[in-house]
């Protein structure tokens, strides 16, 4: 076993020397997650609006039950896949486990709830007036809706990237609908915990440096957005 | 005589136990300035975002063309027609000439004509030196300009003004008669709800209270000498 400074001095190496395995690695965990947000962020913004916009039986629940569904677990997420991918499961005969549209499919199930609870915080906070303003001057609803979400962008980009941070770290569900293939499903996130798991520290130090400065991006990100609602406001 | 556009008849509107609004019968007439007043809360708000078609009111029978329909199967036409303009605007998050352009920009115009129009109306309200501002920073009466401009350049045949002067400085507010004066002349049909009873009966053709949901004909404080009585274009 190496010392943590002769690992996280090959970690450094690793990065700077643009290792092909690991900036392979990167690039799967960042095309996954991508594919997986821009395939949901329209349904998801959709359902948000619905359930900001229109008044109908049962809506209450569902904001809850979005709500609720946050606090699912990532493993839960991947088992719930797993099964239904998987030869026997009602999906199987499409051989979908162990690929990347697995992986796809399970981010896009974890980003949704996200999506929809902060893309509704975010819509219902428009005012009404902005509505009633495209409709009184000639807004088709489909123009108006386009109206109140520009009204609302940045807490719509938050909701984005809120998303976006959860699914790029989340291992359980990779882990299980992808199963760590080298050069194909392993991702960020599962090489860390493959390679911890041999006793390699370098690549993992590496990887995980990666993810922090992602992580702050995407946090300096939000705080920026949320300085312009504020500024907003 | 033309009949009205559109004639409301049985207008009723209630929140929890309180019945706001028990309208026999509103008219909406083509070159026709009405004056809606009435207390704080009387309900003017409401009744003028229900002839826009932004609220629904718990029942109401709209007469178009001399055919009777329920508000509901009207909504869509007269949400075409009108042009309803808040009390307290609200400003898109954009540049002044961006507001103003928004509703021009839903119909498939060239966008250089576009914009020529809206050059011309900012020019006209006095607006053109703030037309690069972001809207929200505006103040309160030039945020009001603003609205107007952004309603009346889209030419509507029912143009429905809340308080339209209520923060506006003298030279603004004679301004805003003059348009209301004009747009009226040229035939289009103008609500005002507005306390400022000095300034608008001069044009109105109508007035009328809304008092305890009920609408009653006002006399005109001033009337408007008859020399001055316009011809009507009709539309
Ligand atoms: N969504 C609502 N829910 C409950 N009450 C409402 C609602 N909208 C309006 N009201 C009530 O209806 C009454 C009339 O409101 P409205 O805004 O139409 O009055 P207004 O005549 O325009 O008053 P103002 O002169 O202050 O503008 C008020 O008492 C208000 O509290
Ligand atoms: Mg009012």
């Amino acid at each position: 076993m190496e010392s943590l400074t002769d690992a996280s001095l090959k970690a450094l190496s690793l990065l700077v020397s643009g290792d092909a395995e690991l900036w392979a690695i990167i690039s799967i965990s960042f095309g996954v997650s991508l594919q997986a947000i821009l395939y949901t962020v329209p349904a998801a913004l959709l359902t948000a609006y619905a359930l900001a916009h229109f008044e109908f039986p049962g809506r209450r629940t569902l904001v809850s039950l979005f709500h609720t569904l946050l606090a699912v677990p990532a493993v839960v997420v991947g088992l719930t896949l797993y099964l239904t991918l998987s030869r026997s499961g009602p999906l199987g005969d499409l051989k979908l486990l162990f690929t990347q549209t697995a992986m796809v499919l399970g981010q896009m199930a974890l980003s949704f709830p996200i999506l929809v609870a902060m893309g509704h915080s975010a819509l219902q906070s428009a005012d009404r007036r902005v509505w009633e303003t495209a409709h009184t001057l000639g807004a088709t609803p489909l123009r108006a809706m386009f109206t109140v979400m520009h009204e609302v962008r940045y807490g719509l980009f938050a909701a984005v990237i809120a998303a976006f941070g959860r699914i790029i770290a989340e291992v359980g569900c990779s882990m299980m609908v992808g199963g760590n293939i080298l050069n194909y499903t392993r991702n960020i996130t599962t090489a860390i915990a493959l390679e911890t798991s041999k006793g390699q520290f370098a690549q993992g130090i590496a990887l995980g440096i990666v993810l922090l400065v992602l992580a702050l991006v995407l946090n300096y990100s939000l705080s920026t957005l949320r300085h312009r609602l504020a500024m907003q406001a | 005589m033309k009949p009205p556009l559109f004639l409301f008849r049985h207008v009723t509107k209630r929140f929890g136990d309180r019945v706001l609004l028990n309208i026999d019968e509103f008219a909406v007439s083509e070159g026709v300035c009405t004056l809606i007043s009435g207390d704080n809360g009387a309900g003017k708000t409401t009744l003028l975002k229900i002839v826009a078609g932004l609220i629904k009111p718990d029942s109401a029978k709209v007469r178009i063309n001399d055919i009777d329909m329920s508000w509901a199967k009207a909504r869509a036409r007269i949400q075409r027609n009108v042009v309803y303009l808040h009390q307290d605007p609200y400003m898109l998050d954009t540049s002044v000439e961006r507001n103003v352009a928004y509703g021009l920009r839903l119909h498939k115009e060239p966008r250089a004509r576009i914009y020529e129009k809206v050059a011309d109306a900012l020019r006209w309200a006095r607006l053109d030196h703030l037309a690069h501002r972001n809207a929200r920073s505006l103040s309160g009466g030039e945020k009001q300009r603003v609205a107007l401009t952004r309603a009346r350049i889209v030419n509507p045949s029912v143009l429905a003004l809340d308080e339209p002067t209520t923060n506006m400085d003298q030279q603004s507010r004679i301004s805003t008669y003059q348009l209301i004066d004009e747009l009226r002349n040229e035939g289009m049909a103008i609500l005002v709800a507005s306390h400022d009873q000095t300034g608008l009966t001069p044009i109105a053709d109508h007035h009328t209270q809304l008092i305890s949901g009920k609408l009653i004909e006002a006399e005109l404080a001033f009337k408007r000498s008859r020399g001055t009585k316009i011809t009507r274009l009709p539309r």
